[in-house]
């Protein structure tokens, strides 16, 4: 039997340990072990490619000016940064939006969507985001990380919080973004 | 005895094998909290349609470059001016956005919140696998039958599924929601790297139509019997996906050599809700129909719960099967002349292993994916 430890691809430990043999910069073997789940998560948040690269990017640069690469908590911050960087973005948008109607006149909203389909989801994922940004912050990232793919056990590290109360969190903030996204949908 | 709380069951959705003994054998008994479950099970379903977002790929090694530059740049520049760090800060990564929510949202929303929402009261669930059946077939039953007749209107929310090909691990279970499974060890001549396809969710629906259907059979040249009236004008609404695929073998630079030597697959039971017809009436109608062999129609027939048991076609003559438990579940072992496979459901997920092994390695790998 061929043990599969040295390249097991699992996404906690398993890159690291087949990156450890070839990469010799800690900076490097955590962007490699990392990026791909930090930018997902700044994506699976903003659904725009190049805002969530920015993100992503931003995130490891901070990390690099405060933290040593192998630090212990390594993965928990670039997750926990990424997840709430990305929210401030579209928190942000929501603000300057505001502020932006509230100096217009009302907008006549056209009451037929566009036809073309990817218009059409474009403006879902939009709505969505609104919606997710009205949401309390933690409640926000616990739903992010998980969608974003993240298992539970990452999302108790990258939070702070007990594996055991994960699941309800998450429970409740999908609860609560079904709500918010149905309260914001015209009847 | 003490029943599971709402973040047990709702780990149990992501994370079918993390619970423990205890918890999962009061999960198979307890009839009050398999439709807690299912709730629960529906609303993340609604939040997964919700956040979908169009598959990418991150490209870390040209990330890695940028930043490497950046922090080049940073190292030999000076330290920025107040008002440079404000701009930094400031400056607009997002574009203005100020459009209405739209029909398609709510339809998800409707949807896939079905028996959540409340708003869909009048479907009910007629499909949700919860164990597995082999029917045999024979390859030649199905040759003969290229007619596809129209029995009414589909539509998919918001489009078919599609298979995503991907080489990164971390990319694939944020892609499908599944976590990416591995085995304890792998049998000789397994060997890596590891390809990955994630099948996205999809919902679609399809509502009856008799005057659709003859005249589809009309054209076809192929008699129907007319479409019962309690079929007529129903909608069925099937859930299906995500799946995740792991695929090992595919990276052979010939082409004989790319052929996949060990499979592991999971995806999320499909469910079918009616606003009419009942399985049984379905069923009833579905297996009279032109093209459905007899032999293939009685095996169906012959299921004893066929709201919860999903049949899997096992070709004729050409593999056997037996059933095996995998931890404790179930499942149906298939055994071929050229490889093995066994296939179980467990929490509302279905698993699959299979490739060109032997029986005991396709079990001892099964039994020790985590």
């Amino acid at each position: 039997m061929l043990q599969m430890e040295a390249w097991r691809p699992t996404v906690t430990r398993g890159p690291l340990s087949a990156i450890n043999q070839r990469v010799p910069d800690p900076f490097e073997r955590l962007f490699l072990q990392e990026y791909p789940k930090v930018v997902a998560i700044a994506y699976r948040v903003l659904a725009d490619r190049p805002a969530a690269e920015d993100v992503a990017q931003e995130v490891f640069l901070k990390f690099h000016r405060s933290y040593p690469p192998d630090s212990e908590r390594a993965s928990g911050w670039l997750h926990s940064a990424a997840v709430h960087s990305a929210l401030n973005v579209i928190r942000g948008e929501r603000r300057r939006a505001q502020r932006e109607t509230a100096h217009a006149l009302d907008p006549a909203r056209p009451a037929i969507a566009n036809p073309e389909r990817l218009v059409e989801e474009a403006e879902q994922r939009r709505e969505v985001r609104r919606a997710l940004s009205r949401l309390p912050q933690r409640t926000a990232a616990v739903l992010m990380l998980r969608h974003s793919g993240l298992s539970y056990a990452e999302i108790a590290t990258s939070l702070r919080i007990k594996v055991g109360n994960v699941g309800t969190l998450l429970r409740r903030a999908e609860e609560a973004l079904r709500k918010e996204v149905n309260r914001a949908t015209p009847e | 005895m003490r029943h599971l709380s709402d973040g047990t069951l709702r780990r149990i959705y992501d994370e079918p094998l993390a619970l423990t003994a205890a918890d999962q054998a009061h999960f198979d008994e307890c009839p009050e909290c398999k439709p807690r479950f299912n709730a629960i099970a529906n609303e993340a379903r609604t939040a997964t349609t919700l956040l979908r977002v169009p598959a990418f790929e991150p490209q870390t090694h040209a990330a890695l470059v940028a930043v490497r530059a950046r922090i080049k740049r940073e190292e030999t520049a000076r330290p920025p001016r107040w008002y440079e760090r404000w701009l930094d800060r400031t400056s607009p990564r997002w574009r203005p956005m100020a459009t209405p929510a739209l029909a398609v949202l709510l339809a998800a929303v409707l949807l896939a919140g079905l028996g959540v929402s409340g708003v869909a009261q009048s479907l009910v669930r007629i499909f949700e696998p919860k164990q597995i059946v082999a029917v045999q077939v024979s390859p030649s039953d199905f040759a003969q039958t290229g007619t596809v007749l129209d029995y009414g209107q589909v539509k998919w929310l918001p489009e078919p599924p599609k298979l995503q090909q991907l080489t990164d691990a971390a990319a694939a279970q944020a892609q499908s929601g599944l976590p990416v499974l591995m085995p304890a060890s792998l049998p000789k001549g397994v060997s890596g790297p590891v390809s990955y396809g994630v099948v996205s969710p999809a919902t679609g629906s399809l509502t009856f139509d008799a005057a659709r259907l003859q005249t589809s059979a009309a054209k076809a040249g192929v008699h129907v019997s007319p479409m019962p009236s309690t079929i007529d004008g129903s909608t069925l609404v099937v859930n299906g996906g995500p799946a995740l695929i792991e695929v090992w073998g595919l990276s052979g630079t010939t082409e004989a050599a790319n052929v996949p030597t060990l499979v592991i697959a999971q995806t999320r039971v499909p469910t079918v809700d009616s606003n009419g017809a009942s399985t049984a009436q379905l069923e009833d109608y579905l297996l009279s129909q032109p093209g459905v062999p007899p032999d293939l129609a009685a095996q169906v027939r012959a299921i004893k719960d066929p709201s919860t048991t999903l049949p899997i076609p096992i070709p004729k003559g050409l593999a056997t099967t037996e059933s095996v438990q995998v931890n404790g579940t179930s499942g149906l072992l298939i055994k071929a002349v050229l490889g093995a496979g066994v296939v179980w459901v467990k929490n509302g997920v279905i698993y699959a292993v299979g490739g060109q092994l032997t029986p005991d390695q396709v079990l001892a790998i099964a039994t020790s994916l985590q």
